[in-house]
């Protein structure tokens, strides 16, 4: 099947993050610079400027499930003709359906989350995401929470049937923390080595400190816009979405049947079908890979199961052939959500279209066209090809 | 910080009453004869609402195990170890080792059954390696 829907459809012309570094200092010294709806604004109005257009050129508005849609709708003074609420990778894949159906033709995607300051708690008693995903509060009686300790249960299988080893694992903080220490907009930016990996404590073993994602404050906005509008009105070279794809996989969700027996593989290989058939692109011509890192064991999951490298090799490849900037396949090239800044899948779009654009500076993947973006969260396979 | 609790939708509280009982049962689809966790109104597979509950042999093998370094229940100070293993009857259950640990990997050591307090006095259903 041809799958060639949403291929050129949308295309980014601006980005906007807020000052991570800045607001993070503040919120660690007791101040509350902003909720969530002040960095969803900062970040929406920095997108706007990005991309040389005016507030009245938006007629789509997507929010972030971390604020509520009129809400800011209002802040923002934007009345839509399109309008909803989504995760990131699915709020880029919405606006292109949109643009696509004719409802929309520049659509604001905007993110904003306060979790630092406002103390959300990830694991525990307060846990939050259980009202979406059972299997977050499920297993509290056997003091099972938190969603590092899911993955850490994954990865432990993972490793045991694949050899793939915890100082192997490390090749992914070591590697995104290169790449921080490169970004100016990166809240970690003292290089790690291996034996640092090594020899940072456990949190839920054999996850350790250094495979955890950050938990900050912060804001995104990205405007997705129809492609030849894009071409018109945008202050600088649109970022073409030449593919999306998307397969979940709830059956046996909750007693973790997917993720424990075959590491989520299903999903991430009919959703590499589907984004690569609809770009008509293979992995062969990604220059980069953005991955949803809340743990660091996503990536190799990732590069197996969208095809990277050969299945059951993962650690060898990263060890080897490399996942650093200076390796075969640059990852999560800003930092990611271990090293950057944890935006929820939001700050690794803004990277990609920065990366594509060529404006990455000391971090520039050289010769980029083409970066894959790809999350498996939970189960649910999402994947957006961005390029020139 | 609080104590750990369980999530009990309808379904659930007649699994915790057998639990109550140190007879852990689950419902067995009248139609398909299918196993499911957690409870549920229907059976995934064949959507049948007809099911009898049915007590669990009490065998299986460990597919994973992680060990907590951070504390998040206080119920459940560090280090502790949570394991998934899978019944002899099919699903994957969420549970903790007790007793005797295997030496290196922990992977397909099988498994029974037992019945420990937890912290409110309750029996909690964990496992410990067979034979022991
Ligand atoms: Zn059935």
């Amino acid at each position: 099947m041809t799958t060639s829907g949403l291929k050129g459809v949308g295309a980014v012309i601006g980005v906007g993050e807020s000052d991570y570094v800045a607001d993070h200092a503040r919120v660690r010294a007791g101040e509350k610079p902003h909720d969530s709806y002040g960095y969803a604004a900062i970040a929406f109005s920095r997108a706007l400027k990005d991309a040389g257009i005016s507030r009245d050129d938006i007629d789509g508005l997507i929010v972030g499930p971390t604020v509520a849609y009129e809400r800011v709708g209002e802040i923002l003074g934007i009345n839509p003709t399109w309008g909803g609420q989504q995760d990131a990778m699915l709020a880029v894949i919405e606006a292109c359906m949109a643009i696509k159906a004719g409802l929309a033709t520049t659509v604001a995607l905007v993110y904003g989350n306060d979790q630092r300051s406002a103390a959300v708690q990830y694991g525990g008693p307060e846990a939050m995401g259980g009202n979406l995903f059972l299997s977050y509060v499920y297993h509290a009686p056997w003091g099972f929470t938190s969603q590092g300790a899911l993955y850490a249960m994954m990865f432990r299988r993972f490793s045991e049937l694949t050899g793939c080893t915890e100082r192997h694992l490390g090749e992914v903080a070591v590697a995104q923390r290169h790449a921080a220490s490169l970004n100016p907009g990166a809240l970690m930016r003292k290089p790690i080595t291996l034996d640092d990996y090594m020899a940072s404590p456990y949190i839920c073993a054999p996850l350790h400190l250094f495979d955890y994602c950050l938990i900050n404050d912060g804001g995104v906005a990205l405007i997705v816009c129809e492609a030849e509008k894009a071409k018109r009105i945008a202050a600088r070279t649109p970022v073409t979405i030449h593919g999306v794809g998307r397969y979940d996989l709830n059956c046996g969700a909750t007693s973790l049947e997917p993720r424990l027996l075959d590491f989520y593989r299903p999903a991430q290989e009919a959703c590499a079908r589907q984004v690569f058939d609809m770009a008509g692109l293979g992995p062969q011509d990604m220059d980069a890979v953005q991955v949803y890192d809340s743990f660091s064991c996503h990536v190799p999951f990732a590069l197996e199961g969208y095809g990277y490298c050969r299945s059951g090799d993962v650690g060898r490849f990263m060890a080897e052939e490399g996942i650093s900037l200076a390796g075969k396949l640059p990852v999560n090239t800003g930092g990611g959500h271990l090293s950057h800044s944890y935006m929820q899948g939001w700050n690794h779009q803004v990277e990609a279209v920065r990366q594509v654009r060529g404006e990455c500076g000391p971090r520039q993947v050289e010769g980029c066209r083409f970066v894959h973006y790809n999350s498996d969260v939970a189960g649910k396979a999402v994947s957006i090809i961005y390029g020139a | 910080m609080a104590n750990s609790r369980a999530v009990i939708s309808c379904y659930d509280e007649p699994m915790w009453a057998s639990i109550r009982r140190r007879k852990w049962e689950l419902q067995h689809c009248d139609d398909c004869s299918r196993v499911r966790y957690p409870p549920s109104p229907t059976c995934p597979h064949c959507l049948s609402m007809a099911a009898t509950w049915k007590p669990l042999a009490g065998g299986g093998r460990i597919i994973s195990w992680v060990v907590y370094h951070k504390q998040y229940f206080d119920d459940y100070p560090p280090p502790y170890n949570v394991v998934a293993v899978q019944l002899d009857e099919g699903p994957l259950v969420i549970t903790n080792l007790v007793g005797d640990e295997p030496e290196g990997s922990w992977l397909d050591h099988r498994v029974e059954i037992v019945y420990a307090p937890d912290v409110r006095g309750e029996p909690l259903p964990r496992v410990r390696l067979a034979g022991r």
